[in-house]
């Protein structure tokens, strides 16, 4: 565990605050040193220069001795210079310097004892033509400062990075302690144990919100390969069923057909049932295509206006033998972009659905509108509608209400519908109508913006 | 007729044979893509039935191989039944019909009937008996008197008297009259057509339009 602890992204992001915070200590400690410094370096050149500024008063008005008494004091006061020369030519008149080359301005000389480490910085001045005055103070008390800061910091530096190293050690560990239980969640999920779910900490933090985003995932999976096995045995179910009628059919004609007329009767009834066979596999082969997304390519500019009054000259005389009222309320003209065939499919199969499954009577209503940046067409009818807790279980493939088992068909309708949706980037909406009924709204997107929304269907 | 069927699958191929035959044609058959084109290079067919499945050459570039040398032989695609762009890309192919595997033979037969007998001519004045329709005033008329249609079934009425004693199925209907391409749940094409019959036919002792039972419907007068 310490050792894939290096390995590990919160080690990483550790190492990285540690590297960080050392360089800002390090330069934190040079600044300190240098201000400190300089500050020390300006004020013995203060002192010096205060101290000159007295020697030379002292001989401005009385003259040499006068000079040498304000050295002596002030050799003796605490808080002035450490050292002072005061020479005439080599001869030095004053002072615990050894006489020198007279230098002006700010000076570093070498310590008189000669011990290392020590210089004097000080203000070279003349007072008189050959008269040469130095006031200086011993750095090493500057020197020593330095030093003593330097040790608190170098203390604190290695005691922080001391503190960071466990830290990113903890934050390291504990980061890899729950990233190890999404690791043991996917591979029992591998191992074939779908149920396993990512344990959420709840401090919604960002490793809560990728266990919650992957439970999330392994629900959709769950869901997707429970429809798939389903679909699988439904498929193998609805076709068992049609396949098996078929052959007690044929078995029975061979049984009990005498004459010619029942042969053919066989034959046809044989010849029906297989069609249905196959115009069940040609729509469980449509909608698949239509999810796999390939009809985009034949997305063209279509007038939804027109492509709805179409169908009402088509359905309309249908509509009046089967007894119910087909209404239309257009607002023209709406374009966006599709595929002409199959939303021409969708709705035939939308405004079918209304006719087929509405007891006569009942009163089916097209509506298109712009809603926003979304064509808005909404069929309803005020038939007995559907109770809300078998909606989402409309558009399941091979759904079919106890109501319509008894009637032709294969309940793939309404999934191809949302599959034709997704197709489009549009969204469907599922709804009791007022006062009662049943009601269908699809909103499709009027600018092209399809291509960017892949899979966005709500309530289907 | 001479028609030429190129399909691999043999089964298939002996059964559009078969039907074919039983119609009084004469059928030749081709097995592959390179042997098909070479056959209807010869241009002695009268239609040619295309799988669009083929071994050595798939039967779209066959028949866009075949246009651009200048044939002008009518051609009626094949298909599995999953392709629903093949469709499109068909017809833009240079192919004329398209018919999905699996067919009935009759929607077969009265579709290379169609396309053979397609007449390019685009006449102002269709006839058939006592009933013409003027494609130019939107009229049509049964033994001089006026006969009110509807759009969708004058669109009906046009169709069947393009294709005037020949039988018409249900889906050369949906698919040519009102561009549906899937098969409705509901009767429309018989709501339609019993309108339009309850309109032209009324009150006369002829009647034009005839239903071919599990097949289609044909206008014809006699």
């Amino acid at each position: 565990m310490p050792i894939r602890a290096f390995h590990s992204e919160g080690f990483r992001i550790a190492a990285i605050y540690v590297a960080i915070f050392a360089l800002s200590a390090a330069l934190l400690g040079v600044l300190t040193i240098v201000i400190v410094n300089e500050e020390f370096r300006d004020q013995i050149v203060q002192f010096a220069n205060a101290d000159i500024g007295a020697i030379r008063d002292g001989y401005r008005t009385e003259g040499v001795p006068e000079a040498k008494e304000v050295i002596s004091q002030r050799m003796s006061t605490p808080g002035a210079s450490d050292f002072f020369l005061l020479e005439q030519g080599r001869a030095r008149l004053a002072g615990n310097l050894q006489p020198m080359e007279p230098q002006t301005g700010i000076l570093t000389l070498p310590d008189p004892g000669n011990s290392p480490g020590h210089l004097i910085l000080g203000v070279g001045a003349f007072l008189a033509p050959n008269l040469y005055i130095f006031s200086g103070s011993d750095l090493y008390r500057a020197q020593l400062t330095r030093r003593r800061i330097l040790v608190t910091l170098s203390w604190v530096f290695a005691g922080a990075l001391i503190l960071a190293i466990l830290g990113g050690t903890l934050v390291s560990r504990s980061f890899l302690r729950r990233t190890d239980m999404i690791v043991t969640t996917c591979r029992a999920i591998m191992a074939g144990n779908l149920t396993t779910r990512v344990p959420v900490r709840g401090t919604q933090d960002e490793l809560d919100r990728l266990s919650e985003t992957i439970n999330a995932m392994l629900d959709r999976i769950a869901a997707l390969m429970k429809n798939v096995t389903q679909v699988t045995n439904d498929i193998a179910h609805d076709l068992r069923t049609p396949v098996t009628h078929l052959r007690h059919r044929l078995e029975r004609a061979r049984e009990r057909a005498t004459t010619t007329e029942d042969y053919d009767k066989a034959l046809e009834a044989a010849i029906a049932a297989s069609d249905d066979i196959l115009a069940l596999f040609t729509a469980l082969l449509r909608i698949a295509q239509i999810e796999a997304g390939a009809r985009r390519a034949a997305f063209a500019p279509l007038d939804l206006a027109a492509l709805l009054s179409h169908l009402r000259e088509l359905f309309a005389p249908v509509a009046e033998d089967a007894g119910h009222t087909l209404e239309f309320a257009l607002e023209q003209p709406l374009q966006i972009p599709g595929d002409r065939q199959l939303l021409t499919q969708l709705f035939s199969n939308l405004i079918e659905n209304a006719i087929i499954h509405t007891p006569k009577g009942t009163r089916v209503s097209v509506t298109l509108k712009r809603e926003g940046n979304d064509a808005m067409v909404r069929v309803s009818d005020d038939g007995p509608g559907v109770p809300p807790e078998e909606h989402h279980k409309l558009f399941q493939r091979f759904y079919r209400r106890e109501a319509s088992r008894t009637r032709p068909g294969f309940g793939l309708g309404l999934a191809l519908v949302s599959a034709i949706t997704d197709l489009h980037g549009a969204h469907l909406k599922v709804e009791a109508a007022q006062p009662r009924g049943f009601s269908i709204s699809l909103l499709l997107p009027i600018a092209e913006t399809w291509e960017l929304s892949a899979n966005n269907v709500s309530g289907g | 007729m001479k028609i030429l069927v190129i399909e691999d699958d043999l089964e298939t191929a002996d059964h559009i044979g078969h039907a074919l035959r039983a119609q009084g044609h004469e059928v030749d058959e081709s097995f592959a893509g390179p042997d098909g084109l070479a056959k209807a290079r010869g241009g002695k067919h009268a239609a040619l039935i295309v799988d669009r499945m083929l071994p050595g050459m798939d039967g779209l570039s066959l028949v866009k191989q075949l246009r651009q040398e200048g044939s002008q032989t009518p051609v009626l695609f094949l298909t599995t039944m999953s392709g629903i762009d093949d469709r499109v890309a068909g017809l833009e192919g240079g192919g004329d019909d398209y018919l999905a595997k699996p067919f009935a033979l009759a929607e077969l037969v009265a579709r290379v009937n169609a396309i053979t007998r397609r007449n390019d001519q685009r006449p102002t004045m269709l006839r058939a008996a006592d009933l013409e329709m003027d494609l130019i005033r939107r009229e049509v008329r049964r033994a001089g008197k006026t006969v009110e249609l509807q759009p969708q079934e004058f669109r009906l009425l046009e169709y069947m008297l393009r294709n005037a004693s020949r039988v018409v199925t249900r889906s050369m209907l949906l698919e040519n009259v009102w561009d549906l391409h899937f098969d409705p749940r509901t009767n429309i094409v018989e709501t339609h057509m019993s309108r339009l019959r309850g309109k032209m036919d009324r009150g006369h002792t002829v009647e034009l339009i005839h239903t071919i039972r599990g097949t289609g419907y044909i206008l014809r007068a006699d």
